[in-house]
């Protein structure tokens, strides 16, 4: 049975994170029969372990379904989304493939930073927005209240408001047929050619690569040879499909549709979200308005825990690199390139698109890997204007060339927005203040809560500033950032001396007014990571070659067991087998062992 | 809820025979463990069970049982040392069987002509002539006393019940019965015990007791599991600081040197060679030794490969059960068969703890047997480099400096092993 096209919708689901977005999709999907129970449990959307274990969904995937209303069948292609604050490039993506989008909004929580963003990434497309005011189950809800800030704080009219639980399943009929009734259908094909935008792509050990496209105009048909029109490659379509949610393979995929192509396309890095897929023989002569690939903003370097300081790269080594080479099939929006320090021998310095990003990947690493990794403290990519007027990208602080090189150092800027109840705004105001924040503007979302919005540099939020926000706000603050540009500033380069060995995975870039605070604050830290020695180990933090800080590990005075006699002697081997286990995540320093958290005591701001 | 247990290691079926059996070399020492005490000091991690009087005649003879047993494995005895618990908690006249059966199962001729070692602990409170006594007419020839601290501040601290004055006078009793070998156990780093106060503890226990041949003296351990660790973790005291600790061991080393009784363990000092406890010596050198009692553990070698090392269980119900139910044989926990490469770890780990120290050539050889010759070295080498070991007269020793770390040298060297 065919669908016509004006009885087809094209939508996601938007909301702050843990405001039910899986919850309500299941529902969906249950409710037009093509989940059973037990799968919908499963959230099937979401697909990694990692991503359900964190409650995050990461990969953007469609999924079709069909749904009666007043008599007519319609066809709705349900386009998931990220929901963390790394993954905005990525929830745009999937925008650009809709029509219409469903924000949904907690009852007991309110208009939340992510509600914000992603209603403004959701107006900006020109989307028609369907608010739903969700866990209506809950006794604390207060739907009419949180209505009225949707309207309020973002604009949007709630005249067709949808209260629904998706947990109870209460307001879903309604809101199914909202999508039909109110959502627009695809909008009408302007050129015989046939032009379908790639708005996701995944990896899958049997098929290669998996494209999610959403077809504008023309069709697609098994068989077909394929242009991508950005990079101008050539593939023969093998198997074209929807997800319902179970895969289920189709000849042919119609304007106004959306689904899956496989193309024989070998890596991720043959294909570009946000490209144009055309027919060869056929071509269109423009592509479809396309995106920006995402940047990576955020840098760190990965090592293997063991091995690699003593010159050669070895077995550790190679299985990081087969990990991070595996992984990156995966996600492309990953970046690595190898690396080598004195301290932490042979590596990889890994590009994210933010700090949650980062921690994901390291995770994937250690466990899909089997790899034992370091992590160096994140830094951002900052921009150098040379006296000569060159301008380079330095992702390692270690690489910043000499100050007298250096015309400007300008760093990248977001736009912070925050939502916090009124009795933290004073402490928030503050944080943001010694953040380097400039303020912007402040608004009521309701009587008793504002969003706040700066501007500050990303590499102040890096840190701790989410955990910072969280604990001041006794969890009720909630952020979202978003990237606006590089801006010049009076950054330097702060090396950290460690019994007189200057230790570039510990090297960072901060503003001169704070360097000397963030410097002392990372001294304490390392003095209690770095275990005590036989000899006493100098810490120091230089400046342009200048010691502004000192401290001192004590020498260690004794390490002997006082009573060692026959009963004693599996234990205390065992004993020391173990020292000898926590040895092997140290790395030498000279003759110092530093421990993996010493490298990770810069990520944290002291007090 | 004991009874459970006894199941469910009757039905594991492991037991010292299996151990025993497999054709190791014939021990020459003895260890037997007594595992009841008054009441449970706060800082001891031994197993021992607070004595109720009424099992003592059922232990014996389980006790007689199990060295009948382990007897078969046994060359003529050189040492036997009885520890607990406390042994002396145990009536004389248990005591008097348990010394015949020893004298029947085991060859004693070596112990009874004064050329081996026969050592039982002895708490300050329960040495009477009459045990002393049956002791010597049994072969007993040398004592350890528990004394810990003669401040009874630091005794509480410690929940030790004793009173200090009665050290001396159990030392009196000994030398008066005939124990011409005694040797006095102290305790320091002790919550709020200043360096004085260690150095007036150290002073007395050189002028209770002329005879005095052997001191131990251990810097309190934080055990695991112990009400002491408990209330440490709790916040009630803290620790002794390291560097402290450290001057009262140097201060220890020192005083007890000039005294006659020099270091020859970490933390054991003796008057001359003769004054050591062959005994223990027998423990760091990594001899065979029998084990008899819950909670023994023994240790067999077997060629070239290492030894088998297990423990008897450490619960006096079970262990009962186990010995009837198999004719001597205690059922064991935590066996190790042999393996060479952890036998040269334990080699180094107690034979570094001695003056005395590692054969280098032997043991560099049997590191190179295991391919890691080369690391042994260099690990040697780093810790000559670091003056905490020197090689002198083909062997590796600590330094006076290397005592005090002998943990850090000890797993540096087994670091090289692999
Ligand atoms: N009581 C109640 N709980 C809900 C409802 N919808 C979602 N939840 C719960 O809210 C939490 C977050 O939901 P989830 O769907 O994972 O949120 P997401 O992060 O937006 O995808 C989960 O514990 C859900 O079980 C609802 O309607 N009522
Ligand atoms: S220290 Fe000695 S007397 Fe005290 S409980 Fe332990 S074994 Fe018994």
């Amino acid at each position: 049975m065919t669908i016509p096209i004006e009885n087809i919708r094209n939508f996601s689901i938007i909301a702050h994170i843990d405001h039910g977005k899986s919850t309500l999709a299941d529902r969906l999907l249950q409710s037009t029969l093509a989940v059973s129970e037990r799968e919908a449990r499963e959230q099937l959307l979401d697909s990694m372990d990692l991503e359900r274990e964190r409650g995050i969904t990461i990969k953007a995937s469609a999924v079709t379904v069909e749904h009666q209303f007043e008599g007519k069948m319609f066809m709705l292609n349900f386009i998931d989304t990220p929901g963390h604050v790394d993954f905005t490039y990525e929830v745009s993506r999937a925008l650009t493939a809709c029509e219409g989008a469903v924000l949904v909004v907690d009852s007991t929580q309110g208009v939340e930073a992510q509600t914000v963003a992603n209603a403004y990434l959701a107006i900006e497309q020109d989307l028609e927005i369907i608010p739903v005011v969700n866990k209506l189950d809950l006794p604390s809800a207060q739907p009419e209240e949180v209505a009225l800030e949707i309207e309020q704080v973002l604009g949007i009219n709630t005249d067709d408001c949808i209260f629904c639980s998706a947990k109870t399943g209460e307001g879903i009929t309604e809101l199914l047929d909202g999508i039909c009734r109110l959502l627009p259908p695809p909008r009408e094909q302007v050129t015989d050619k046939t032009r379908a935008l790639i708005f996701d792509s995944i990896y899958d050990d049997y098929r290669g690569v998996v494209v999610f496209v959403r077809v504008f105009d023309g069709r697609l048909t098994v068989g077909d040879k394929i242009r991508m029109m950005g990079i101008g490659r050539t593939f023969t379509i093998t198997e074209l499909g929807k997800h319902r949610p179970k895969r289920e393979k189709v000849k042919s995929l119609g304007a106004g549709e959306t689904g899956y192509v496989v193309a024989a396309i070998k890596t991720l890095k043959d294909v570009r979200v946000g490209d144009t897929i055309t027919i060869d023989h056929s071509p269109a002569e423009e592509a479809l308005p396309g995106y920006e690939e995402p940047r990576q903003m955020v840098f760190c370097d990965f090592y293997p825990s063991s091995g690699g300081g003593e010159g050669g790269k070895g077995a550790e080594f190679d299985t990081l690199r087969d990990a991070v080479e595996r992984l990156s099939l995966n996600d492309a929006s990953f970046t690595f390139a190898p690396v080598h320090s004195d301290a932490l021998g042979f590596g990889f310095r890994c590009g994210f698109l933010g700090l949650l990003h980062m921690e994901i990947v390291q995770e994937r690493l250690e466990r899909e890997g089997g790899v034992e990794i370091i992590q160096t403290a994140p830094t951002v990519s900052y921009q150098v204007k040379r006296t000569n007027g060159d301008i380079i990208d330095v992702t390692n602080p270690a690489d910043l060339p000499d100050a007298g090189e250096i015309d400007e150092l300008r760093e990248p800027i977001v736009k912070v927005e925050i939502v916090v109840p009124m009795e933290y705004i004073g402490d928030i105001m503050g944080l943001c203040g010694d953040r380097r924040g400039i303020y912007k503007s402040q608004m009521f979302v309701s009587e008793t809560r504002q969003i706040l919005t700066y501007e500050m540099p990303l590499a102040e939020i890096i840190y701790d500033f989410y955990d910072k926000l969280k604990s001041i706000t006794r969890g009720y603050g909630t952020m979202d950032y978003e990237m606006i540009g590089f801006h010049a500033d009076r950054l330097v380069r702060l090396d950290i001396l460690v019994n007189g060995v200057s230790v570039e995975a510990l090297c960072l870039i901060a503003h001169r007014d704070t360097a000397e605070k963030r410097g002392r604050a990372i001294l304490t830290k390392l003095r209690k990571a770095i275990p005590r020695h036989q000899f006493e180990v100098p810490l120091q933090i230089a400046i342009g070659g200048k010691i502004i800080a000192r401290e001192t590990i004590k020498a260690m005075r004794k390490n002997v067991t006082a009573k060692c006699y026959g009963g004693d002697v599996s234990r205390k081997r065992k004993l020391l087998e173990k020292q000898k286990k926590g040895k092997k995540r140290m790395k030498n320093i000279g003759s110092v062992e530093v421990p993996q958290e010493a490298f990770l005591a810069v990520l944290e701001q002291g007090e | 809820m004991d009874e459970r247990i006894a199941l469910t290691v009757s039905g594991q079926e492991q037991t010292a025979a299996g151990v025993l059996d497999v054709g190791g070399e014939l021990a020459r020492s003895l260890y037997v463990h007594v595992p009841f005490c008054f009441h449970k000091c706060h800082y001891c991690d031994f197993y021992s069970v607070v004595d109720s009087g009424d099992r003592q005649g059922e232990f014996t003879d389980r006790l007689i049982e199990e060295l009948r047993f382990v007897s078969r494995f046994a060359a003529p005895l050189e040492t036997v040392f009885v520890g607990g618990g406390t042994p002396t908690l145990l009536g004389v006249a248990h005591w008097r069987r348990l010394l015949v059966a020893l004298g029947e199962c085991f060859d004693c001729s070596l112990i009874l002509s004064g050329d081996g070692e026969f050592t039982v602990e002895c708490n300050p409170e329960t040495a009477s002539a009459e045990l002393m006594d049956a002791l010597v007419a049994g072969g007993v020839n040398r004592v350890s006393v528990g004394a810990q601290s003669f401040d009874e501040r630091h005794l509480k601290t410690l929940e030790r019940w004793h009173d200090p004055a009665s050290v001396g006078r159990a030392l009196g009793i000994c030398a008066a019965a005939g124990i011409g070998r005694r040797s006095l156990d102290l305790i320091y780093a002790i919550p709020g015990q200043t360096l004085g106060e260690w150095e007036e503890d150290l002073e007395i226990a050189l002028s209770v007791d002329s005879g005095l041949e052997h001191m131990s003296c251990y810097a309190l351990t934080y055990e695991a599991g112990t009400a002491m660790t408990a209330r440490f973790e709790r916040g009630e005291f803290e620790s002794a600081p390291e560097e402290l600790e450290a001057a009262m061991y140097r201060r220890t080393v020192e005083r007890l040197g000039e005294a006659g009784l020099a270091r020859y363990e970490v933390s054991n000092f003796a008057r001359g060679d003769a004054g050591r406890s062959r005994h223990n010596l027998a423990y760091w050198r990594n001899a065979s030794w029998l084990a008899a009692g819950p909670a023994a553990a023994g240790h067999v070698r077997a060629g070239a490969s290492g030894g088998w090392r297990w423990k008897n269980v450490p619960n006096v119900r079970v262990w009962m059960a186990g010995v009837a139910a198999s004719g001597g044989a205690s059922p064991v926990i935590d066996v190790e068969g042999p393996d060479r490469a952890r036998a040269l770890c334990e080699r180094i780990m107690m034979g570094i703890r001695i003056d005395e120290g590692l054969e280098f050539e032997g043991f560099l050889e049997e590191a190179g047997r295991l391919g890691v010759g080369a690391a042994m070295a260099a690990a040697v080498e780093e810790q000559v480099g670091l003056g905490l070991v020197v090689v002198e007269g083909g062997r590796v020793r600590l330094t006076d400096e290397g005592f005090l770390f002998a943990d850090g040298v000890a797993g540096a060297l087994m670091g090289a092993v692999g």
